[in-house]
């Protein structure tokens, strides 16, 4: 299995690979270490006394607090809560109907009848987190639930 | 039946995966002689390529010929796929599934199986995807045993249906989609049965498409089984089969790794849309996935909560699903693996009895797979989200592109009847990755190595004419990095008075969706002009419209031409009688976005400025980037201010989730929603009592809460 230097990967995070380096990263076998190179780059970058255990998605980490919990924290520092309880419940929510014309013009909006778009800030620094594509009264959708324990068995049997 | 026949054998091979979880035991031959091992399979693989390659020029379809709308495999005597050329690769287990269904149904006894027998299916309730489907197998006998299958898929335009194209976005039944055949010998000593022949000729518009389709797929399994012949003669029949077992077991145990070394181990939870609109009746189809990574390296996709089946095309049989997951797995997840029965191994399926992707009766219509579509690719994000985690960015992607084209019938240029669709979304827009922008006019996630086809050949086969093909500007959806843009062609209808044209495949709703902050690919669309001026324009000289342009509110072709414009929100157009003169537009789909797009990097938008795949109002607007459009410098500064000023604006229209949940749920206990999103909660609500559960707990609903049926408060205020 390939190493890859820790520049490197922090070069991918961070969208400054060419489309050849990109292409190399997809053609060859997948580096072992890779998820946690990960965590050190985005551990060292971010600079937080807690660890990171998972980059859930952009901007979204979860990590261990000092008392044992484990949450969701977005890049800005704000926190989300348990990572058990999906974070879209704490978040700052914009039903867009497309035919505002704000995003979406002429016939490319489509016919809020049929579905809208639900726009999930974080309420720290406002950063666009998700866009569901949803008909109006869609349960939120909870797009990840982590198997800790699983992911730090596997380690151990391989 | 005898013993030791092949459905002995096949209830036996079922019995053996079932109770030790594995395809074949040991690898000995692997394990004794590896480069030997090697050597043989890609002997294998060099044959269903030698058959592609090939085969595709026999046809005098487009869709064989320059699209690559065909696959060859080789197939255990059971069924059980071993290699697979490029292609369709949706199909890697429909053709498995059709050799299954002869063998449970006896079709050794009668009508038996002899070395020159060619059988022919296009039902997708038996495999395949929709009637355009078609494929061939013939079996390969060594010492007078069969010792494995060869098979060949084709997609033909045209079907003999109830509108022409194949498509058949109105069908209400399987009678309205053409010419089933189920598993019918259609030639034997490899010559084809010339009732048959006769039965397409006068069976379907176009037949051309369909016979020498038919003589493609034959001359490509004869390349296969000679090949095949070829190399069991100095391996032995006996080592062939163990080899191809174990070819299977191997990629098993390859599969098993790839998911426990690349994917964190959770649930993953996605949502994929489509819609029907027929008249009087438009129907929202609800297409979640759950997608749970196990620890042992087993992925389990369930499909609970997906929408009932109903009197519409879109929707897909049990094969089709299967097909468009397997399909996604292998481009996103065992790409470098071997495309055989072994990757099916580590995936479990669960799709609903009597939902949109495993209807109750063989009579619902497929045509247009819908939801089972929109749920495949919503499976790819899933995906893409357990790569996230796992630290796999170059991996991770929003959805593919909705595809989309016209079709059309009636009397062609030629005087002759036809019936076909443009193919030409066989370069739609990609999606968005995790790193970087979706290509433009890249593929379609069903068919990767297809092509569009050059608008001349497209011409030769279909009356109307091109006046452009253009990049479908903004058309993917805006992120961070943003979805690639499909293509958007304007057509003149031309040298026939004769002529339905329709178009397919959507409901006005978001196509494909973005990922992680990324916006979904905007709704597709057709403009259609009647009574047109282009003639007098083209004769005056003056200027035509090759497109869009930069202004969807206001076209080109509108601004140029004066005519009756009508705009199809969505893509689904009956077949309507047209003129020659007339004008069309269709387009292929667009990729979604990821990422929050004013994260986007200036000089991506300078680039796509530069390259007119943008315009300023989208830069401004929904970048917020400042950018002289003459000199297409970015003001650093100004676009710091846009997007600080982006951000309030999002604090100000922002509301705290659980308000927002407080003020739904008054929404949710009148049942006030709209026609097509009722009639989905009312079905899915029915159907589903996980679906229900998960809703009522949401949004915390009283025990006697029901949702009103829609339909039944038209009728009693009626």
């Amino acid at each position: 299995m390939p190493e890859y230097p820790r520049e490197l990967i922090a070069d991918l995070l961070r969208g400054r690979l060419s489309s050849d380096e990109i292409g190399g990263l997809q053609r060859h076998e997948k580096d072992a270490s890779r998820f946690q190179t990960v965590l050190a780059v985005e551990q060292q970058r971010l600079g937080w006394t807690d660890r990171i255990l998972l980059c859930l998605q952009e901007h979204l980490y979860v990590v261990q607090r000092p008392e044992g919990s484990r949450t969701v924290r977005c890049e800005c520092g704000h926190e989300f809560g348990d990572y058990r309880r999906n974070w879209k419940e704490s978040a700052l929510v914009h039903e867009r109907d497309a035919s505002d014309g704000l995003v979406y013009r002429g016939p490319r909006r489509a016919d809020p009848s049929w579905t809208v778009l639900r726009e999930f800030y974080c309420p720290g620094c406002a950063t666009q987190l998700d866009v569901e594509v949803v008909p109006r009264g869609y349960p939120f959708i909870f797009n990840f639930q982590p198997d800790f324990e699983g992911h730090e068995g596997r380690g151990e049997a391989e | 039946m005898s013993p030791g026949s092949l459905k002995d054998r096949l209830h036996e091979r079922d019995r053996r995966v079932a109770e030790l979880g594995v395809y074949e035991e040991r690898l000995d031959l692997k394990e004794g002689d590896p480069i030997a091992f090697e050597l043989l399979y890609s002997r294998i693989l060099q044959s269903v390529t030698s058959a592609h390659e090939v085969a595709r020029l026999v046809s005098a379809s487009p869709m064989s010929r320059e699209l690559g709308e065909i696959i060859f495999g080789l197939y255990t005597p059971e069924g059980d796929a071993v290699a697979l050329s490029r292609g369709l690769l949706i199909h890697i287990h429909t053709m498995s599934r059709m050799i299954k269904w002869m063998i449970e149904n006896d079709y050794q006894d009668d009508p038996g199986f002899n070395e020159g027998d060619y059988y022919f299916n296009n039902d997708p309730y038996i495999g395949g995807a929709h009637c355009p489907d078609q494929m061939i197998v013939t079996p390969i006998y060594w010492e007078g045993e069969l010792v494995a299958w060869a098979g060949g898929l084709t997609h033909t335009p045209e079907t003999g249906g109830s509108e022409p194209g194949g498509f058949i976005p109105f069908a209400r039944s399987r009678f309205d989609e053409g010419l089933f055949l189920p598993c019918v010998k259609i030639a034997e000593n490899d010559r084809i049965k010339r009732d048959l022949e006769i039965l397409v000729e006068r069976g379907i518009r176009s037949p051309i498409f369909w016979l020498t389709d038919n003589r493609a797929k034959i001359t490509g399994t004869q390349m296969i089984r000679q090949e095949i012949k070829g190399l069991i003669e100095p391996f032995g029949a006996d080592n062939f089969g163990k080899a191809c077992r174990e070819y299977i077991e191997d990629t098993r145990r390859a599969a098993k790794r790839r998911v426990r070394t690349v994917l964190f181990p959770g649930r993953y939870r996605e949502v994929g849309w489509r819609g029907s609109v027929m008249p009087r009746q438009e129907t929202l189809l609800h297409g979640p996935v759950e997608l749970t990574v196990s620890t042992e390296g087993r992925l389990v996709l369930d499909y609970q909560g997906m929408s009932p089946a109903g009197r519409h095309p879109f929707q897909g049989t049990l094969p089709t699903i299967e097909g468009l997951v397997m399909n996604v797995l292998i481009q996103h997840l065992f790409y470098d693996l071997k495309h055989n029965e072994g990757v099916l191994m580590v995936v479990d399926l669960k799709v609903p009895e009597g939902s949109a992707g495993n209807p109750p009766s063989i009579f619902y219509p497929t045509a247009l797979w819908g939801i089972t579509y929109g749920a495949g690719l919503a499976s790819g994000q899933a995906l893409s989200r357990a790569y996230y985690a796992q630290g796999y960015r170059e991996e991770v992607h929003a959805t593919s592109a909705l595809s989309c084209a016209y079709t059309a019938g009636g009397v062609d240029q030629y005087g002759r009847p036809f019936g076909a669709h443009n193919f030409e979304f066989a370069a739609a827009g990609l999606f968005a990755s995790a790193v970087a922008d979706g290509l433009d006019t890249a593929g379609v996630e069903f068919n990767p190595e297809g092509e569009m086809g050059d608008a001349e050949i497209w011409e030769q086969v279909l009356p109307p004419v091109y006046l452009g093909r253009e990049i479908h500007i903004d058309g993917g959806g805006f992120g961070k990095y943003r979805g690639g843009n499909g293509v958007l062609s304007l057509y003149q209808v031309w040298g026939t008075d004769e002529i339905d044209v329709g178009g397919f495949g959507a409901a006005p709703i978001f196509s494909a969706p973005g990922l992680m902050g990324g916006y979904p690919a905007g709704a597709v669309y057709m403009w259609v002009g009647s009574r047109t001026n282009i003639r007098q324009l083209i004769e005056e000289r003056r200027p035509i419209p090759a497109g869009e342009g930069e202004d969807p509110e206001t076209p080109d072709f509108v601004r140029q031409v004066a005519a009756t414009w009508e705009l199809v929100h969505g893509h689904n157009r009956v077949g309507t009688p047209a003129r020659p003169g007339d004008l069309f537009t269709a387009m292929t789909g667009d990729g979604g976005g990821f990422g929050d797009p004013i994260e986007r990097d200036p000089e991506l938008v300078r680039r796509d400025l530069e390259n007119k795949v943008t315009t300023p109002w989208t830069a401004r607007n929904v970048y917020c980037i400042a950018v002289d459009p003459d000199t297409l410098e970015v003001d650093r500064q100004e676009t710091e201010r846009l997007r600080a000023a982006r951000r309030e604006e999002r604090m100000r229209m922002g509301i705290p989730a659980q308000q927002y949940k407080a003020r739904e749920r008054e929404r949710v206990l009148c049942g006030d929603f709209p026609p097509p999103v009722a009639r989905m909660y009312h079905a899915v609500l029915g159907a589903s009592e996980v679906f229900q559960s998960a809703f009522r707990e949401f949004w915390d609903l009283p025990e006697e809460w029901r949702m009103p049926d829609p339909d039944q408060l038209a009728q009693e205020m009626a």
